[in-house]
């Protein structure tokens, strides 16, 4: 305004009053064009009141003589109001023109950020690694500006920006560093495609694990249908051996070497029995995780000792040879557990051996394992059979008297009892299976 | 002398059939009754010689009738007990049960654990001296002779022997030993045992890799065997 009267009072000498306006049009213009439509109004009417006042005679004063200037007056105010107008619906279009393209520009920049995130979230993996992801996505495709945080409560002194997530699932916030380009309401509009994300992830876990909750049951029970199977054939064998003898034993007329044969059958048989009754009963507690092993300190020198003189009773004085150093340590375990755990390898051992080449039990410690092997000389298991003995009805079906349970028991109950079983074998030389179990602190000498 | 009498208790009428001819067989008076209220009845009436008691009863646990006995008797109790079942039966054993056979057993094994058991009862550890295999346990004059050449044990060493002499051919168990051995507080001092008994055997045993007199009993406890 002041620049324009300054301008007006230089070409005052030179130039009509009408001609002088126009400068003042001027000065309307820019105000428009920077300001807008108010801005521009009020100029206009500063402007014809400063050209009256300071031009138009009489001077100094705001009236006028004259009654062409008043018409010059009233065109100037006219035209500098339409002018004003022009010019700011003008600038308010570049305006939206420029808020467009700077909208268009954050959603491209966005839509980039979310198709990271939702592949993070398909990603292979567990919930917890799909939701890292996501969170290490989002930090890693804007250099650090933003930031995903899955915690319950807000993050603590924290300058810059904070919005909550829209999950259903789980609370979580975005965060947008200081000065970092990000406004609220950019961070708005991402916290509900983000919140969705995460919902899809839980979806997507829920999903799969019904999924395999039922794969799980659906292969559970095609096992028990062959458990009921092989049990079955293998209850009714011995069943038939009994009920044949003591047949033959109400016979009048047997001798009493065939009345001893027969009677030893029933004895053989019925021991069958049992102990098949017996793995039977491990195998269902150990599938139903009811082991509940008995913890005391075990000697296992001593177990194994006395394991072997159980299958020795019962199969014969087969040579068994043992090499345990004698400062083997205590374990915490329990002692019956693990006992049945070594006559069911002895017993395995015995019977693959050739007679009279002697069982091995061997050990030590390493890795914070105490460690005991069963080896035998015999035939050894292929390799691709190796993975599947410890499977029940698997391992012992080999046409020899065990219940194809023993080694399922074995690996149920070392488990229980926080061990390790694994086999070597060597087609030809033999086979050795290792029980490892923790090496715990062990107790302060006996008194 | 009159025969000695058995009370059988058990609900499985073809098991008390058969442990029926068993013992009768074998010389004993038997008795039966079928359930807990039964056996308390028939014990307190006319106390038997020995008691073969199933540790699952229709009406409660064969471990109650422990209890209860040895409330006012210390007559012999040889449990019935399945395999696997060993809380059970150290259950019993501590509530005073002398021995257990675990089912399905066979008949020599009943019959020698019958023995021994009854054995008890009469003596009672009141000999001086107790021989087994090449083994001499004086146990008066705290001595034990190998093939007749004197061994040197450690007092607890002697006196851990010396409980399962005295209780010669029965399940003693880690409690029992330890109470006797240490005293009260060291029921549960479990591995005391473990370094004792590895020593023992090394000094009595022929292989104490592979013993034959001093049997452990996993989980339960050790006893020391009758005949070698």
């Amino acid at each position: 305004m002041a620049a324009a009267t300054g301008l007006v009072a230089l070409l005052d000498k030179v130039a009509p009053i009408a001609g002088l306006g126009v400068v003042y049009m001027l000065a309307v213009l820019l105000i428009a064009i920077r300001r807008g439509e108010l801005a521009a109004l009020a100029t206009a009417g500063f402007s014809v009141l400063a050209l009256n006042y300071f031009f138009i005679e009489p001077r100094h004063r705001l009236t006028i003589s004259d009654s062409e200037n008043v018409v010059a007056l009233a065109v100037l105010l006219i035209a500098a109001i339409v002018v004003g107008r022009l010019a700011a619906t003008a600038r308010a279009r570049a305006r939206e023109a420029e808020e467009r393209a700077r909208l268009t520009a954050a959603r491209e920049r966005e839509a980039a950020i979310l198709a990271e995130a939702a592949s993070a979230v398909l990603a292979a993996g567990d919930l917890e690694t799909q939701l890292d992801n996501l969170a290490a996505s989002v930090t890693a495709s804007t250099s650090e500006a933003l930031r995903v945080e899955l915690t319950a409560a807000p993050p603590e002194d924290r300058d810059g920006e904070l919005v909550p997530l829209a999950s259903r699932q789980r609370p979580g916030w975005i965060w947008a560093a200081p000065r970092s380009g990000w406004a609220r309401d950019d961070l708005e509009r991402m916290a509900e495609p983000l919140g969705r994300l995460i919902d899809i992830a839980h979806e997507h876990e829920r999903i799969s694990s019904r999924f395999a909750e039922s794969e799980a049951t659906r292969r559970a029970d095609a096992a028990k249908t062959a458990l009921l199977h092989a049990i079955s054939h293998d209850l009714r064998s011995p069943l038939t051996a009994i009920t044949t003898a003591a047949g033959g034993l109400r016979g009048g007329t047997i001798s009493e070497a065939d009345r001893r044969e027969l009677l030893s059958v029933i004895d053989d048989e019925s021991d069958r029995l049992a102990r098949l009754v017996d793995d039977l009963l491990d195998v269902s507690r150990i599938q139903a995780g009811a082991v509940n092993p008995r913890t005391d300190w075990c000697d296992l020198s001593d177990l194994t000792a006395s394991a072997a003189a159980g299958v020795r009773a019962r199969l014969g004085d087969h040579p068994v040879e043992f090499d345990l150093p004698a400062d083997l340590p205590l374990v915490q375990a329990d002692a019956a557990q693990l006992e049945r755990v070594f006559s069911n390898l002895l017993e395995n051992a015995i019977r693959f051996s050739p007679e009279d080449e002697p069982v091995r039990i061997s050990g030590g410690t390493g890795g914070g394992k105490v460690i005991v092997r069963v080896t035998d000389q015999g035939r050894g298991i292929a390799a691709p059979r190796q993975a599947e003995v410890f499977e029940p009805f698997v391992g012992g079906r080999d046409g020899h008297a065990g219940s194809g349970l023993g080694l399922a028991i074995c690996r149920g109950l070392v488990e229980a009892n926080g061990g390790t079983i694994r086999l070597q074998s060597t087609p030809g030389l033999g086979t050795s299976f290792a029980v490892a179990l923790p090496l715990s602190p062990q107790p302060a000498p006996a008194r | 002398m009159s025969a000695q009498r058995v009370l059988v208790v058990d609900d499985e009428p073809q098991i008390v059939r058969g442990l029926k001819v068993i013992l009768r067989d074998a010389g004993y008076d038997v008795e039966t009754a079928q359930n807990k209220e039964a056996a308390l009845a028939a014990l307190s009436v006319r106390p038997p010689d020995a008691v073969v008691l199933d540790l699952v009863l229709p009406d409660g646990s064969g471990v109650e009738v422990c209890q209860e006995v040895r409330s006012w008797s210390q007559l012999p109790i040889l449990v019935l007990s399945a395999v696997g079942d060993e809380r059970e039966k150290v259950r019993a054993l501590d509530a005073g049960a002398d021995d257990y056979v675990t089912k399905p057993f066979g008949t020599e094994e009943l019959l020698a654990r019958l023995r021994s058991v009854l054995r008890r009862g009469e003596q009672d550890g009141a000999e001086p001296k107790v021989s087994v295999g090449d083994l001499e346990i004086d146990l008066a004059g705290r001595s034990v002779r190998r093939d007749g050449a004197e061994v040197h044990l450690t007092p607890i060493e002697f006196d851990l022997l010396r409980v399962l002499a005295t209780h010669r051919g029965k399940l003693v168990t880690h409690r029992q030993l330890l109470h006797e051995v240490w005293g009260p507080g060291y029921e549960t001092e479990t591995h005391y045992l473990r370094v004792h008994f590895a020593h023992i055997r090394s000094k009595l045993e022929p292989e104490p890799s592979q013993p034959r007199y001093l049997i452990t009993e996993p989980g339960i406890g050790y006893r020391l065997r009758e005949q070698s």
